[in-house]
Order: structure tokens, then sequence, then C-alpha cells
């Protein structure tokens, strides 16, 4: 693969955020999550490819990649759900089974649809009181935004309160590390708003917190570290800033001429090559010596060079199209 | 597990398709039943045993209903991330259904008391309960076993079947008398019939035969494996 940024996250370890003080059963030294070699398969297609990831105490971690890439899978391995096929998954240094036991997992899951005929205060409290040491459900409610929503039955709620509903499930334990899967799929602009900011103040409070997502802004806004995936690999991994770097330089874009486009992309710097409608996108690790020879084959009109935006490091590093964008 | 339970049985109980069908209509149907027709005193205390069984029978399979539906939304999935035990959600689903036979039980033994007339000494009306009670685990287990094994849809098909077919045939609604002989003597093979007859022994006065609870048992035993084989091959993959 072109690009590997593997940004150290001591930082975070340093902040004195780290694990919470009431929570003497966790293993202060292992980490929150650990991926070794994890492969896992369903039938002939490989899901997760040997997925190595590490994810400190008190991290906000955000899992990148298109539909399919298998975020999903890694989410259930992670939990537990799934067994590896080669490979192994810690929670906190024990088995995921282990630590969802003890109480220091909670999640939120991507193909969950409401509970029938249970009101969402009944719901919480129930959850809440699997937990050894949960969080006052009237906070879990008021955290996630359905204070107002408790008496309500959860099968008659909204796409989007049912989704915060859902993140209330995840949070009223109280647990070390929240997973989210796509946490934000069926929400609209505000209730996106809203949950992020609930979301970062449970962070803030030394949670750990794992999210998967396919919008690159969110990963770069939400997240201390962003993991893209794809086919199964992790891809790069870094600030969304050290990802945008790593994946080259700039962008060259200028209008097709009569020369065409036979031959540019072997032009110095040139990694890759775009057209859309009448104009040629060249991504470049050195844009000055890509102008200059496109200069020589008397190629420019509207010439433009621009640095690379997150969506083109995406682009860089999985080799394909990018995720959606909002 | 408590806490569980509780909240199940709150569930189910809020379904009005459990209300009606698993304990109004066996209600309904008993009324109609003894009161069209002959006016015959022992067959109005037969048919509220056979009712109240027939009702018995479709509420505990009704909770592999539940389960089928758990597994669809994700439920079940969900508790799976809680610290909570597999084998504490099956037992939990398993005394959601102890709890849930309940109603019907009461409801038809009610009517025929206090509408039907149906008299009967108090340690009967007590032994007849709870021996319904007690009967019902097999179904109980039964509707599990399905639940784990199908999808919500076709659990509801095979549920109605079982609970159509098992009733008709162990003669919950006719009496076994009518049917043809060779019809006679499979029903007594059938678990509904032998449930039927732990109360309608002590109705007549007497304690059950042995050959009933024996053939109770051995279903008992067969629905039993039938819901752990389809719990295991479902637990990974709900």
């Amino acid at each position: 693969m072109k690009h590997m940024t593997r940004m150290t996250y001591m930082t975070h370890m340093t902040q004195p955020t780290a694990t919470r003080a009431r929570d003497p059963e966790i293993p202060a030294a292992a980490p929150a999550v650990t991926f070794t070699g994890v492969v896992k398969r369903f039938g002939d297609v490989t899901a997760v490819d040997g997925v190595g990831l590490e994810i400190a105490h008190g991290e906000t971690v955000a899992l990148l990649g298109r539909n399919g890439a298998g975020k999903s899978t890694t989410v259930s391995l992670l939990l537990g759900l799934d067994e590896p096929d080669t490979g192994r998954v810690a929670l906190f240094g024990n088995a995921p089974e282990n630590s969802v036991r003890r109480g220091l997992v909670g999640a939120m899951l991507q193909e969950a649809r409401p509970v029938p005929r249970i009101t969402v205060g009944e719901l919480v409290t129930f959850v809440a009181g699997r937990y050894p040491a949960p969080m006052p459900v009237e906070r879990a409610l008021d955290l996630a935004g359905v204070t107002e929503l408790a008496d309500r039955r959860v099968d008659r709620l909204s796409g989007g309160q049912a989704q915060r509903v859902r993140f209330a499930v995840a949070l009223a334990g109280d647990p070390a590390l929240v997973v989210l899967d796509e946490p934000t799929a069926a929400l609209d602009v505000e209730a996106r708003h809203a949950f992020w900011q609930a979301m970062r103040a449970y962070a803030r409070r030394g949670h750990t917190v794992l999210f998967s997502t396919h919008y690159l802004e969110e990963a770069d806004a939400h997240a201390d570290r962003i993991v893209i995936i794809d086919r199964g690999r992790i891809v790069a991994e870094g600030t969304g800033e050290e990802l945008r770097q790593a994946a080259c330089g700039s962008l060259v874009s200028f209008d097709v001429t009569a020369t065409g486009t036979e031959g540019l992309t072997r032009l110095p710097g040139v990694v890759s090559l775009e057209v859309r409608g009448n104009r040629v996108r060249l991504r470049t690790e050195d844009s000055d010596a890509t102008v200059l020879a496109l200069a020589e084959r008397d190629a420019i009109r509207g010439l433009q060079v621009s640095p690379a935006s997150l969506d083109d490091a995406f682009l860089a590093l999985t080799g394909s199209a990018a995720p959606e964008v909002r | 597990m408590f806490d569980y339970v509780r909240l199940e049985v709150r569930r189910t109980l809020r379904d009005t398709g459990f209300v009606i069908g698993g304990v109004a209509m066996p209600v309904m149907m008993y009324l109609l039943f003894t009161n069209l027709g002959t006016d015959d005193g022992s067959w109005r205390t037969a048919s509220m045993v056979g009712m109240a069984a027939y009702g018995a029978v479709g509420s505990a399979l009704n909770t592999g209903g539940g389960v089928a539906e758990d597994k669809a939304v994700g439920w079940l999935r969900q508790l799976r991330i809680t610290p909570m035990l597999p084998r504490e959600v099956v037992l939990g689903r398993a005394l959601t259904g102890a709890v849930t036979v309940l109603p019907a039980i009461g409801a038809v033994l009610a009517a025929g008391g206090l509408v039907n007339g149906v008299r009967l000494d108090v340690w009967q009306w007590a032994a007849i309960a709870l021996l319904l009670w007690l009967g019902s685990l097999p179904f109980t287990l039964l509707g599990l076993g399905t639940g784990y094994r199908l999808t919500a849809q076709a659990t509801g098909v095979v549920n109605m079947l079982c609970n159509l077919g098992l009733s008709v045939l162990g003669g919950l609604w006719f009496p076994v008398a009518l049917f043809p002989g060779w019809l006679r003597s499979l029903s007594s093979f059938t678990p509904t019939n032998r449930f039927a007859e732990l109360g309608t022994a002590v109705a007549d006065g007497h304690a059950p035969a042995l050959a009933a609870v024996l053939v109770l048992a051995a279903w008992l035993l067969v629905f039993g494996s039938y819901a752990v084989v389809s719990y295991r091959r479902a637990a990974q993959t709900v």
C-alpha cells in the first residue's frame, strides 16, 4: 500500500483523563482494544483480512470505510458476537465475552430495530440494571436527549428518536468502552449535531469510544484518530491532518487539450489520473515537476493546483471511489 | 433475571394478538361449544379443562413467537452485549412462558366456574390449575425451539399449525369419544391429549394415570431436545 501513517497515540495516554478511578478492575496496562492479525471469512469472502489495531484508554477512534469495507464485521469481532478465524481480539486484555460480562462494554448496533411493546424508560432502566455500576437512568436519557420520550413506546418513535434511544442504551451501563456502529445513519442534521455533542461529552469523562462511519467529515471532526479500513484491511491511520499529508501532496487539474490524456500518467510525480467532463485531474507527489512537464507538452489550459482534501486522501489511500461526503 | 422475566411478561401482555388469540379466544370458544346444543354437565367440565389446555398451549407456543421476533429486531443480539449470560436469557424466556400461560388457564377456569356453573372441590380447582400450569412446559419448549430456529413469520405459521393440529387431534376442542377408533388411539399419543388428561382426571376425582404422565414426559424430552438443538444452532447468529 502506498502510504502508511502509524500515528503514535501516546499523547492521549499521558493525558490526565485516562481511566476512571472507580474502575479498579480494569487492568490499566492493557489497551482498551487490541486486534492482532485478525482474519474473518464468510464463505469465499474475506470480510476482515489481517487487521491489527490498538486503542488506548480514553481515546476516541473513528473506523472509516465505504459500505462493505469490513467495518461491521470488525465491530462484531470486537464485541465477541463473532469469532475470528485466525488472530486474536482482546478488550482490556481479556477475551471480548469476558469484558462484556464484566460490564465494561456498551454498544449501539447498526442493524437493530426498535424493541416492540416497551417504553424508552423501561428499556434503558432494564439495560442499566444489568451493569455493575450504571449511571442514573435520568442521566443516560439526558445525555442521549430522550428525557421527554421516557414514557413513549420505543416502537412508536421516529427513526432519529429511535437512534438516540439506542445511544442511551449503549451508555446506560456507564461502560468504559462504547462502540457505535454507524451511529448517525438515520439522523437529520440537527439530531446529528446533538448526537455528536452527547458523544463528546461522554468521551470527555475518560471513556473510550470507537465509532464506525462512512462519512469523512464525521471522522475528521469527532475522532482523535481515524482508522481507514478498505477491503478488510487497515490502509491508514492517524489524525485527519496526518492522513491528508500522507495521502500525497496535491491535485493538478486543467482542461483537456488536443494532445489528449495519452502519457500523462508517466509525467514526473503523477500518481493517478482522472477525467471529469473536460477536466483532467492529476494527483501528484511533486506538483512543480508535474506542472513543468505539462508546460513542455503545451497542455496547460485553465491550470489549477490545489492541496489534497481528505476526500482525495481517502481516494489515494483506498485506490477507489471516495465514500459519501455530506 | 427476575427483571428480564418481568420485562418480557409485560411485553407479552401488551401484545393485543396474545390477549385476543391466547386468552379471549379459548374463553369464547369454551362458552360457545358448551352452550350450543346439548346441555351436558360433564361436557362443560371436560371442555373447560380442554379449552384451558388449548389456551395454555397457545400461550406457551407464543413464547417462541416472541423469541423469533426478538431475534429479528436484534434485541437478542443487544442482550448478548450486556453482562447478562446467554443461559439467563433462555431460562428467562422459558420462565416468561411459565407466567404467560396463567391468564388463559385462569380465564377459562373462571368462565367454567362463574358462567357455566361447573362445581368442583377447592382442591380440584387448585390441582387442575397447577397441573395445567406445570404440564404446559413441553409446549413452551416446543415454541422456543421453533422460535430460535425459524424467522418470525415462519414461527407464526408453524406455531399456529402446531396449536390447531395438536389441539384438535388431542381432543381439546371435541371429545375424543367422537373420533373413529384409529384416530382415538393416535390421539392418546399426542402431548395435548395427555396434557388435558392431567386436568380431566382430577375433575373426575382421581389422580392422572401413569401412562399420561409418561407420554407427556416423553414429549417433554423430545421438545426439550428440540429447543436445545435449535438454541445451540442459533446462538452464534442472533
